[in-house]
């Protein structure tokens, strides 16, 4: 039996007394992406946690290949690639460093040249130079080469534009769209949702913890909004 | 153990890069043997003055070297990058304890240097009985501190949790350590302080075998 890549089931999350997420229900199959949008304080990012088993639901369940994200096991976290607020980055490491220890954790032994994704996210040439050193976009652009780095079957990530200036951002899209093209299945939330425009992804807006699907059409939206339309 | 190198080496460079926690662990253990030293009136003095300031500055030595090795890793969020990764649990629980074991041995090499000058020793057989109880209390320290450490970085307000927890669990192997390390610079036989090193060695064991299984309930988020 085939289990989605990304499932979401009835899930709830609690703060105390305050709801933040109330019945949201996702399915995500391989390839396909979907896009949550929303305000601030909306409760993207503690969805896209939940989703990658960092914080235990209140109510219903978050499932990653058919199984609780909470209980992978370390072959199916191989399989999983984050890109959140926060880096995951050291800032007393170099930007090699990093993808050294991300590749090291991740078991990935010569599969991927750390040196083409240095390359392909603009950053060979401060490759060597540490972290801690790093324009806010750079960082983005090197936690987006981490999150990438094993290749994985479902990518979960938190506003991945933040940041990024244009070149940033068509790198950012064209990682995104490769990882698309080898089935890997993908949730991404913005404040937004015209800023994927380009990916026939399912559109949902998160609005008081709540879950509904988005009207319109992704494409015809961000054409509409782009500056070349005047 | 997936991942134990690679965290352990990645804390060794860090380490090696930036020294903070060795050097602050060396000069802090260096001050209280000093402070005890003097305080005590015992330079040139009695092996126990010099296994006690010893194991004091093990004890406060440990406890900061255990909070540095973790508190790396709330920067940037990096925690949640190891829980994510195929890396087990043990792996990370292993990869910091051995990184805090390194540290304090730093610390207490540089301590045992100090007590050598303090107190007239000679680096001669005494030491070399001494080290073995030295590294047996900074096993064990370190395997409890890290898994209490780990404890007290995710909690609000947990600066303090870490001497309140820590102290009273380990005194067991503290006595024993002590007692053992003073036996050991007396000059005394090894069965004369054989049963204390019994005591220490079922604490070091104890401490590895509960941080080893409850780590992983205790570093896991909410």
């Amino acid at each position: 039996m085939n289990h989605l890549p990304i499932e979401a089931r009835d899930v709830g999350k609690n703060f105390g007394l305050s709801p933040v997420l109330r019945g949201v229900t996702l399915k995500v199959d391989e390839g396909e992406g979907a896009i949550v949008f929303g305000s601030n304080g909306s409760g993207k990012s503690t969805l896209v946690r939940i989703l990658a088993g960092l914080s235990s639901a209140s109510a219903g369940e978050a499932l990653l290949f058919g199984r609780p994200a909470r209980k992978l096991q370390p072959h199916d976290r191989l399989r999983i690639g984050l890109l959140t607020h926060q880096s995951f980055l050291y800032p007393r490491l170099t930007a090699r460093e990093n993808l050294e220890f991300y590749a090291g954790l991740y078991r990935i032994d010569g599969t991927i040249s750390i040196n083409e994704l240095l390359k392909r996210t603009g950053l060979a040439s401060v490759a060597d130079e540490c972290v801690s050193r790093f324009s806010r976009g750079m960082e983005q652009r090197l936690t987006l080469a981490r999150a990438i780095i094993a290749r994985p079957d479902v990518l979960l990530m938190d506003e991945p534009l933040a940041a990024l200036d244009t070149e940033g951002v068509e790198l950012a899209m064209g990682l995104i769209e490769e990882a698309l093209g080898r089935g890997c299945a993908t949730v991404v939330t913005a404040h937004e949702r015209f800023q994927f425009g380009r990916f026939d992804f399912t559109s949902y807006a998160l609005i008081h913890g709540r879950l509904r699907p988005a009207q319109g059409d992704l494409r015809t939206e961000a054409t509409e909004r782009s500056p070349a339309a005047g | 153990m997936s991942g134990f190198t690679t965290i352990l080496r990645k804390d060794l460079r860090l380490e090696l890069r930036s020294g903070e926690s060795t050097i602050t662990l060396v000069f802090l253990s260096l001050l209280i043997l000093t402070v005890l030293t003097f305080a005590l009136n015992a330079p040139g003095g009695d092996a126990a003055t010099a296994a006690g300031a010893l194991w004091v500055a093990m004890i406060f030595a440990g406890t900061m070297g255990a909070t540095r090795a973790l508190i790396a890793e709330w920067e940037n969020g990096c925690i949640r990058g190891l829980l994510l990764s195929p890396a087990e649990r043990s792996a990370i629980y292993c990869a910091k304890l051995v990184a805090s074991f390194v540290f304090m041995a730093v610390a207490e090499l540089a301590a045992m240097v100090l007590m050598v000058l303090f107190y007239n020793l000679d680096f001669g057989i005494r030491l070399v009985r001494l080290s073995p109880i030295l590294a047996m209390g900074a096993l064990g320290f370190a395997a409890l501190a890290t898994l209490l450490a780990t404890i007290q970085v995710r909690i609000r307000g947990g600066d303090l949790l870490l001497p309140l927890l820590i102290v009273p669990v380990f005194v067991p192997a503290l006595i024993a350590g002590v007692k053992a390390s003073n036996a050991a610079l007396a000059g005394l036989r090894f069965d004369a302080f054989a049963q204390w090193l019994k005591i220490l060695a079922a604490c070091d064991i104890l401490f590895l075998a509960g941080g080893y299984l409850l780590f992983e309930h205790v570093i896991s988020e909410d």
